[in-house]
């Protein structure tokens, strides 16, 4: 993990994976400071797996792509240390073992944390696995959950946050995000 | 059995045992096979060559090659250097659910003309304005409505724009709301803003109001000193005057001088490109350009070309379609009505008083027009519209007031309505387009508790009006010139406005009218527009309504226009005179 801390300014990283049929996965990365404005911004080119990963990965193929490939990437790419890294996508609570700053599941209710993220139906991606043990807990108006194995990050991501409470929607970012997404996608599909 | 036990049965228990040997006679010999059994097997190997191929194998790569990434670092924002020091407003803002409802916020979102990727994700990633601007360290006094999130949005990010709302909506808190942002992100460090004389005290409020922490500077005084404000003022946000601009026009244009954004307030003012208030406005070295007005087109689609010659120039080209300089504006233009996003904005109700003239009146009016026209058609070839208008002017003036008797069938209808709103406690304004005639008003509506604010009274003295006028139960009336008071102040507490005689333009008569109906009104406004019948008054009526559908047919980009407004053909048409450069054409 690279990230590590060059600012002192008080930040939170928010990291997606976005789907696209055509293309695969993107993923993107958002650094905010403390009153939600942007700081850094990243996201990757499109990733899709071969057929070789689908088959032999299993079950284990959408943390793979996820934490591993996409996460890891980006949260080295950060010139900002965030006191915590927030996603929307349960799949990537897995990069949480690639990198040393905590990563939160935020979620707004049943919709969200049930949602699926597939590729095309010739390069399907498995819903991961239901499997995963969570430590689920409140985070200011937001579900959030750690990674049971990670379970310590809860009170340090709480504890952290206090202060912050009213600042940022903790949930809100990921929209930006999304729409960062779409217009470096547009921007590259242009050039 | 034996004979002793047959014996014992009978005679006593005794059992007898008999004994048999069962053993077999063995007898052995020797086969030679032991050794056999502990010899060690022989075995013979037989070896067959085997010449099937070596299984093949597939391998797949399974290490990953690293994942591509796009990275863009944003300037982390400056501190503000100081809170707001002002009284905190009694309205406090309504504290917004924090998580539950994404839809309503507003967004950010890049102009067209911005292409660069780096400068649209900038914008795309900011927080939604609502968080912005409800932090501690932006207190508003006043929840703004949905609408001026949105007009707040479409300025922030344009370097080129007019907010062209209807007046009344609140253009001049989302121009502030928009500049604060931007000096407090750091983007702004100087600005101009322009606004007509008299709204320059409006100005200092409403900054006061909605942007306590920025300084301004007001540039005024004699020469010295508006050099020196000019050139050394510290003051982030300098305003001027459109008068001011141009007797300050060398300081301004040829000492160095560059704005980061320049505002035009009531910018239909640099409508004519010929004009020098236009040209000194677009000497200006600047990187934005904002345009405010209610009026973006008050008489043709050339206004419009006229300001965008300030926004970005030859943009728009004179002789567009009235489509296609839509669609090519649209993207600098925002222009929303009370009736579209204020729905619950009281009522604006015409009450149109269609009178007939008294017989003095009539008399004069009908000698006057006939006499007149026998005039000018006896000037032929010399025949210019400077004369038609003075002809125009003169019957206007009849039918305000028989100038022989002063009798006037609008004043006596006047006076009845006003009888019933002092009754009612309520306030009234009355527009008209001469001072002459509102001092007439004055003399015959006195008892209302008569005010002026018109071209006759000081600057100084009209903010003292309007106090007075807002605060003093026993003044009914004001009495105000179109020039003076048809724009930037803040009437709401009117329900009464009359428009003793009309102006020219209708989007004059909109300004004029939205004094009092704005945000603010505590009911529904009524609108008097006095006409007399069978006049000049009513033929210009019907010239005007024609200008109003001009107007939305350019901003509603519904459908082109089927008129350019009063022409000068359309002028000489008022009295059936043809002009001479139509009768050239028609040679032609």
């Amino acid at each position: 993990m690279s990230a590590s801390g060059s600012k002192s300014v008080p930040s939170v990283g928010f990291l997606t994976v976005q789907e696209y049929t055509d293309l695969g996965l993107i993923g993107g990365y958002l650094i905010l400071n403390a009153v939600g404005r942007p700081l850094e911004f990243h996201c990757t080119a499109p990733v899709r797996p071969n057929r070789a990963q689908e088959i032999l990965y299993g079950p284990t193929l959408a943390p793979f792509l996820y934490g591993e490939q996409i996460g890891q990437t980006l949260v080295a790419k950060g010139k900002s240390r965030p006191m915590f890294v927030c996603t929307d996508v349960e799949p990537v609570l897995s990069v949480r073992e690639f990198v040393s700053v905590p990563v939160v599941l935020i979620t707004a209710g049943g919709d969200e944390s049930n949602r699926q993220h597939r590729l095309d139906a010739s390069h399907a991606v498995p819903p991961a696995p239901k499997s995963r043990k969570l430590c689920e807990f409140q985070l200011a108006h937001h579900q959030a959950a750690v990674a049971e194995d990670h379970a310590r990050d809860r009170d340090n991501i709480v504890e952290q946050w206090r202060p912050h409470t009213e600042a940022v929607d903790l949930l809100e970012p990921f929209s930006r995000l999304r729409e960062a997404i779409e217009e470096a996608q547009r921007g590259a599909t242009r050039a | 059995m034996t004979q002793s036990a047959l014996t014992n049965r009978h005679d006593s228990p005794a059992i007898e045992t008999t004994s048999f040997d069962l053993s077999l006679p063995v007898s052995s010999f020797a086969t030679g096979w032991g050794a056999a059994l502990t010899r060690t097997q022989k075995i013979d190997v037989v070896t067959t060559e085997c010449t099937a191929e070596p299984p093949k194998t597939i391998s797949f790569r399974l290490g990953c090659p690293a994942v591509k990434t796009y990275s863009y670092a944003f300037p982390e924002l400056p501190e503000w250097r100081t809170e707001p020091t002002g009284k905190k407003s009694q309205t406090s803002k309504k504290s917004r659910p924090q998580a539950d409802n994404h839809a309503g916020r507003t967004r950010l979102k890049p102009p067209t003309d911005i292409v660069k990727l780096e400068d649209r994700l900038y914008y795309m990633l900011q927080p939604p304005l609502e968080t912005i601007l409800s932090s501690e360290s932006m207190h508003m006094p006043f929840e703004p409505f949905p609408y001026q999130y949105q007009g707040i949005a479409f300025l922030y990010p344009r370097f080129a724009a007019i907010l062209a709302d209807e007046m009344g909506l609140g253009k001049t808190m989302q121009a502030i709301t928009s500049m604060r942002l931007l000096l407090r992100a750091g983007e702004l460090r100087k600005v101009l803003l322009i606004c007509p004389k008299p709204l320059v005290s409006n100005w200092k409020r409403e900054f006061t109001m909605w942007a306590p922490e920025i300084p301004l500077c007001v540039i005024e005084g004699d020469q010295t000193r508006r050099h020196w404000q000019w050139r050394h003022q510290a003051a982030p946000l300098k305003i001027a005057n459109y008068e001011l601009l141009m007797r300050d026009r060398d300081v301004v244009l040829d000492s160095g001088l560059h704005f980061d954004l320049v505002v035009l307030d009531e910018a239909q003012r640099i409508k004519n490109r010929s004009s020098t208030t236009s040209q000194i406005t677009r000497a200006i070295s600047r990187s934005r350009s904002w345009a405010l007005t209610g009026t973006p087109v008050e008489n043709s689609s050339e206004d419009l070309v006229g300001i965008f010659e300030f926004l970005s120039p030859g943009y728009l080209q004179s002789g567009m379609t009235a489509r296609r300089m839509a669609k090519a504006a649209g993207d600098y233009i925002l222009r929303r009505t009370k009736e579209k996003v204020l729905t619950d904005l009281p009522p604006k109700l015409y009450r149109d008083a269609e009178l007939d003239l008294t017989p003095d009146q009539w008399c004069s009016y009908k000698s006057a027009e006939e006499d007149g026209v026998i005039q000018l058609e006896g000037l032929g070839a010399e025949l210019t519209i400077q004369h038609v208008f003075e002809l125009v002017l003169r019957l206007k003036q009849i039918c305000n007031f028989d100038p022989a008797t002063g009798a006037s069938s609008k004043l006596e209808r006047l006076e009845a309505d006003l009888e019933e709103v002092a009754a009612s406690g309520r306030k009234a304004i009355v527009f008209s387009q001469w001072v002459g005639v509102l001092e007439k008003l004055r003399d015959r509506l006195r008892r209302f508790g008569t005010l002026e604010y018109h071209g006759k009274i000081p600057a100084k003295k009209r903010e003292t009006v309007i106090s007075q006028f807002k605060e003093d139960p026993s003044k009914h009336v004001i009495l105000m010139s179109y020039g003076a008071g048809s724009v930037g102040l803040n009437l709401q507490f009117c329900r009464y406005v009359f428009l003793f005689d009309r102006w020219w333009n209708p989007a004059v008569e909109d300004q004029a009218i939205n004094r009092a109906h704005r945000i603010g009104a505590a009911g529904s406004v009524t609108v008097n527009r006095m006409l007399t019948l069978g006049t000049i008054e009513e033929r210009i009526n019907q010239i005007l309504e024609e200008k109003r559908a001009l107007f939305e047919a350019i901003l509603s980009q519904t459908a082109a226009p089927r008129s350019l407004g009063l022409s000068q053909d359309e002028v000489f048409g008022l009295f059936d005179l043809k002009s001479r450069r139509s009768d050239q054409r028609r040679a032609a």
